[in-house]
């Protein structure tokens, strides 16, 4: 997965849900150095907390995606983020920074 | 012929080395053909097959594991995102610290005291699949469940009733075998999971996963551990003052990457919220008994007084009754008096 260009990472969960799963493995996806190169809000809910399990994203050029993992699996997340982070990285090529 | 060795040296006299071979087995001795010979037993005592070769890592895991979960009654869940080494090490380093100021003051309080906890509470990275395969047969197989028909029960060499001359089908026992029931044999795995039931602590084991372990519930080495690795309200980081170790970036980074999913207490499943209850019940378990007495104090007022209270309206009652009686009977003596 394409980290580079993410500025914001919100995730909301219930450790106790299956979807958590989801939002636990997009936190371990990410690298050891990404609190430094962006905001990473983390809050797990109690285990009584019912609600959508919900990843937020930001990008460098402002992008936001709001996913919510009760349908999607890890595999489609990694889709979604790597689709706008070629996009970016394309871009970056092209403006040759 | 020119030796290379003989060079400088006298040559060596060489000598005649003669080998004898046994080149017979010795005939068995009368007590032999007298007396069947007892099996042998063909894996160590203590090591009975399991499913994977003991030797292998997994195997080791699985048995320290399932250990590891019989011994504690605390234990909490984190997962962990990408720490690097250096962060590991400092958290351990403050976790170590904070522990031992508990220690330390416990000794202070009580120079007798048994509650020492600090170096015995470690906290370790696990292999998650291999703890879910653990906790499920710590909780779900129980080894006296399983009849021991004469079938499924383990043989062993000093069994005085398989000293006979006929053939042992379990002379080299497979892992399938009914007769072993360790945690680590195929038995066990197949009944935990064939049981259906459910502790509680599914959903957590997925991911990279890191257990801190108690070896006794006391709510204060919690409360020291939780300060340090899952800082909220309620137990806040150690101050920049009182602390300045816990403030370096490498601890700062390495909390922040620690994520309190759950925990198991006494074999229940808890979550972050009642973790912390856990660990703000202050003065530990004598705290906890104290308030039970009053609890207990508090419903025994109310016992007495509603088995009192009927008691008391049934006096009541038979009093008034009374009562009622004796005037009716002075009135009856009245009339009488005034009749006669």
């Amino acid at each position: 997965m394409i980290t580079r260009f993410l500025t914001d990472v919100t995730v909301r969960f219930n450790p106790f849900t299956a979807p958590a799963k989801t939002a636990r493995t997009f936190l371990a996806h990410l690298p050891p150095n990404a609190r430094s190169n962006m905001k990473i809000n983390t809050a797990l809910l109690p285990r009584t907390a019912t609600g959508p399990t919900k990843l937020f994203l930001k990008f460098k050029d402002g992008k936001e995606m709001d996913l919510d993992l009760d349908k999607l699996k890890i595999k489609d997340v990694m889709v979604e983020v790597d689709r706008h982070a070629r996009l970016l990285s394309r871009q970056e090529e092209l403006s040759g920074s | 012929m020119v030796h290379v060795l003989s060079r400088g040296f006298p040559a060596r006299p060489s000598i005649q080395r003669e080998y004898f071979e046994l080149t017979t087995i010795p005939a068995p001795s009368d007590s032999h053909i007298s007396h069947p010979v007892s099996p042998v037993l063909r894996y160590p005592a203590n090591q009975p097959p399991s499913h994977k070769p003991p030797q292998f890592r997994k195997s080791q895991l699985h048995r320290q594991y399932t250990s590891l979960l019989r011994s504690t009654p605390l234990l909490l869940i984190f997962q962990h995102n990408n720490l690097k080494s250096n962060e590991w090490m400092s958290i351990r380093r403050e976790l170590s610290a904070a522990l031992t100021t508990v220690d330390q003051a416990a000794l202070a309080t009580d120079p007798t005291t048994a509650a020492l906890h600090a170096n015995n509470i470690k906290l370790q990275i696990v292999q998650t699949g291999i703890l879910a395969a653990a906790l499920r047969v710590v909780e779900f197989f129980d080894p006296s469940s399983i009849p021991q028909t004469t079938e499924n029960k383990v043989r062993t060499a000093t069994d005085p009733a398989i000293n006979t001359s006929r053939s042992l089908p379990d002379a080299r026992p497979l892992p399938d075998s009914p007769a072993f029931t360790h945690a680590l044999s195929r038995t066990a795995h197949r009944l935990a999971r064939a049981s259906g039931r459910t502790h509680g602590l599914e959903p957590l084991l997925s991911g990279p996963l890191a257990l801190l372990t108690f070896p006794a519930v006391s709510p204060a080495h919690l409360a020291a551990a939780l300060s340090i690795l899952a800082p909220s309200p309620a137990f806040p980081a150690p101050r920049r003052k009182a602390n300045p170790a816990y403030h370096e970036p490498a601890v700062q980074q390495g909390v922040q990457k620690l994520m309190l999913l759950g925990a198991r207490v006494e074999g229940q499943a808890f979550d972050g919220e009642e973790v912390r209850w856990v660990g703000g019940i202050e003065g530990g378990i004598g705290g906890l008994r104290v308030r039970l007495v009053h609890m207990l104090q508090g419903v025994g007022g109310g016992v007495t007084n509603v088995l009192e209270g009927a008691g008391r309206s049934l006096y009541f009652a038979v009093e008034g009754r009374r009562g009622m009686l004796e005037e009716e009977e002075k009135k009856e003596k009245g009339g009488e008096e005034k009749v006669g």
